[in-house]
């Protein structure tokens, strides 16, 4: 079933249009990756997606309904996002902040009930930091917030979550943690994945642990090129994308399955520069 | 946290107001045995006649109650919208005025002590130029539509300056012996003339504003987060931010037009439950309330012992709030910042 459906979509900022024309299908259980280089319009898209955008053309289809006409609530129910950072002001308890999770499901002048702490506790413990749960979210190193945004997401019960960057500024260790934690809830829980990203690599992670993925590499607001990883993680897209030159290696693990890995070489584009 | 502690703190929040009222009966220059003080309030509640002095019954039940009463209102309202308003903005140094509030009340305040010098219309311009002034903040906001959090608080900012240099131009040419010292005295703030005209006038926006305010206490967690996520989370910011606003400024524009201006309370008390509480707003607003009437009860009481002619309120605000603050963040290293 298509559980969003983009038609068409044009949106535009000041009378500079972000994002042209773009058309996509969403499926239950699929992983959406967006790729392309700063300023492509990959944060405006997300926007779009999760209704935040008000579209010049075009729609965005939630299991058959327009957008725009959806209440903040019906989408919050069908959609949760995990924000590339955040800065919180104030000292909140890691609980609280799963608990926020909730909200499209607690009236407007009420508190979380004992179901909700219920569901948010949950949530920690699929993303495995149920012993932070009384910790002050703001004392957490990056890579455990993001865990902790995680939680809060899947306290929210969608089908689809929406992420913008969610390793940008994580260490070598923790990044995995999160792409193993979404390989995760892709295969348990068939959640759909639409995810900005800056690395190809993470795509190919994906791909290698046997998940539908969908490539959309965007230039200028554009769709450039969309497809499964093999078809599109090609070195000649990457160079047309980002001005990268690059090498796709390929080995056989111990079950003969083949893995992909992308290795950037150079951003040298003609001889003249290699000088330089 | 244990159930029994949540119910524990709660009757507390309830409980300790009251006690502070209370015991502020018992505070004034005009000494009253304690015996008298409690027949008076029998008399009062049961109607039976004791045969005390009408002097006593004047001051307990005429002078001393609704001061406490207003003072707890007061107090609480300040707190609580100052606390909302940190939420809202998420920034702790955001205090109940920061969309103008104050600086219109004290305009509407000065503008018709110079025109009427009348206590109801000095109220009625108070209550009229606060929400005016709000208003203006909010429009200011909309303009630019993408970050209306700092666009508000910015329009908060010029909105209280235009007003402040207002007042001052109220302040040269009023006439100095006699509106210049009832305009200063109303910036700084004071419940000595408190009655219960005072007391039902500031209590309807007051209590409309609060009752509000608790009620959509939790939400004000979301909206902290800022626009984008709080939308994403499934709230609608405009409405939510609308109702707070709205909230924040009945309750303050309630306080400040009755009493003057009070300053502090509505930025320091937020943080000293932050402290005793954390920063749930769920338990944090309600315990602003509580701590906030609490609060200008205890300085109000002050006032009134310590000089013959009662001090201005916020003068002992930050006199005797700023050290308890002091030795608060010691005490608890500041909770969790």
């Amino acid at each position: 079933m298509d559980i969003i459906k983009i038609k068409n979509l044009t949106f535009s900022y000041d009378k500079q249009t972000i994002i042209r024309d773009i058309n996509l299908t969403v499926e239950k259980g699929q992983a959406i990756f967006l790729l392309g280089s700063n300023g492509c319009g990959k944060t405006t898209l997300l926007d779009c997606i999760l209704g935040l955008n008000k579209l010049d053309n075009g729609s965005v289809l939630i299991k058959g309904n327009n957008i725009k006409d959806l209440k903040p609530l019906e989408i919050a129910k069908n959609i949760a996002y995990v924000p590339q950072s955040y800065n919180l002001t104030f000292p909140y308890k890691v609980i609280d902040v799963v608990l926020m999770g909730r909200t499209p499901y607690i009236s407007p002048f009420s508190s979380p009930s004992k179901e909700d702490v219920y569901i948010a506790e949950e949530s920690l413990q699929i993303v495995g930091m149920s012993k932070y749960k009384d910790r002050i979210f703001t004392n957490l190193s990056g890579g455990e917030g993001q865990l902790v945004m995680l939680a809060r997401a899947l306290a929210q019960k969608t089908d689809v979550i929406v992420m913008d960057e969610p390793t940008s500024h994580l260490d070598f260790k923790h990044e995995l943690m999160i792409l193993e934690t979404i390989t995760n809830l892709v295969k348990d829980r068939n959640i759909t994945i639409i995810m900005a990203t800056h690395y190809p690599n993470q795509v190919f992670y994906f791909e290698n642990n046997n998940i539908n993925t969908t490539v959309l590499m965007l230039d200028k607001g554009k769709i450039e090129v969309m497809g499964n990883a093999m078809e599109v993680l090609i070195e000649e897209n990457i160079k047309k994308v980002f001005d990268v030159n690059s090498k796709i290696l390929s080995y056989r693990d111990l079950n003969n399955k083949s893995l992909n890995y992308i290795v950037p070489l150079n951003t040298y584009m003609d001889d003249k520069e290699r000088v330089v | 946290m244990k159930l029994n502690n949540i119910k524990f703190k709660y009757i507390l929040m309830i409980v300790m107001p009251l006690i502070f009222m209370f015991s502020s009966l018992f505070i004034g220059r005009y000494p009253i045995s304690f015996s008298a003080i409690m027949k008076v309030l029998y008399m009062k509640i049961s109607g039976v006649d004791f045969n005390i002095p009408d002097v006593f019954v004047s001051v307990i039940w005429d002078i001393r109650v609704p001061r406490a009463i207003l003072g707890a209102l007061v107090g609480g309202s300040l707190a609580i919208s100052g606390a909302a308003l940190q939420g809202l903005f998420h920034n702790p140094l955001v205090d109940s005025g920061i969309l103008g509030v104050s600086s219109g009340a004290g305009f509407g305040a000065a503008l018709a002590i110079v025109l009427f010098n009348n206590v109801f219309l000095i109220y009625i311009f108070s209550f009229g130029f606060s929400i005016l002034a709000v208003f203006m903040s909010y429009m200011i906001g909309r303009i630019y539509k993408t970050a209306p959090n700092v666009m508000l608080v910015l329009g908060g900012v010029v909105v209280s300056s235009v007003f402040s240099a207002l007042i001052s131009f109220l302040k040269y040419v009023a006439d100095p012996y006699n509106q210049l010292p009832t305009i200063v005295f109303w910036l700084m703030g004071s419940l000595a003339a408190a009655d219960y005209g005072d007391v039902l006038i500031a209590a309807i926006p007051i209590l409309i504003g609060t009752t509000g305010l608790i009620a959509i206490r939790w939400r004000i967690n979301v909206l902290s987060m800022g626009d984008k996520e709080a939308r994403s989370l499934g709230i609608n910011t405009t409405v939510n931010k609308g109702i707070i606003i709205v909230c924040t400024t009945l309750a303050t524009a309630g306080a400040v037009s009755v009493c003057g201006i009070i300053g502090w309370v509505g930025l320091v008390i937020p943080h000293i439950g932050r402290m005793i509480v954390g920063n749930d707003n769920k338990i944090l607003i309600p315990v602003s309330l509580s701590l906030g009437a609490c609060f200008l009860i205890l300085i109000d009481n002050i006032s009134r012992i310590i000089t013959g002619s009662e001090l201005p309120l916020s003068i002992l605000t930050a006199l005797i709030g700023g050290p308890f603050y002091i030795y608060l963040l010691k005490k608890t290293k500041g909770g969790s910042w």
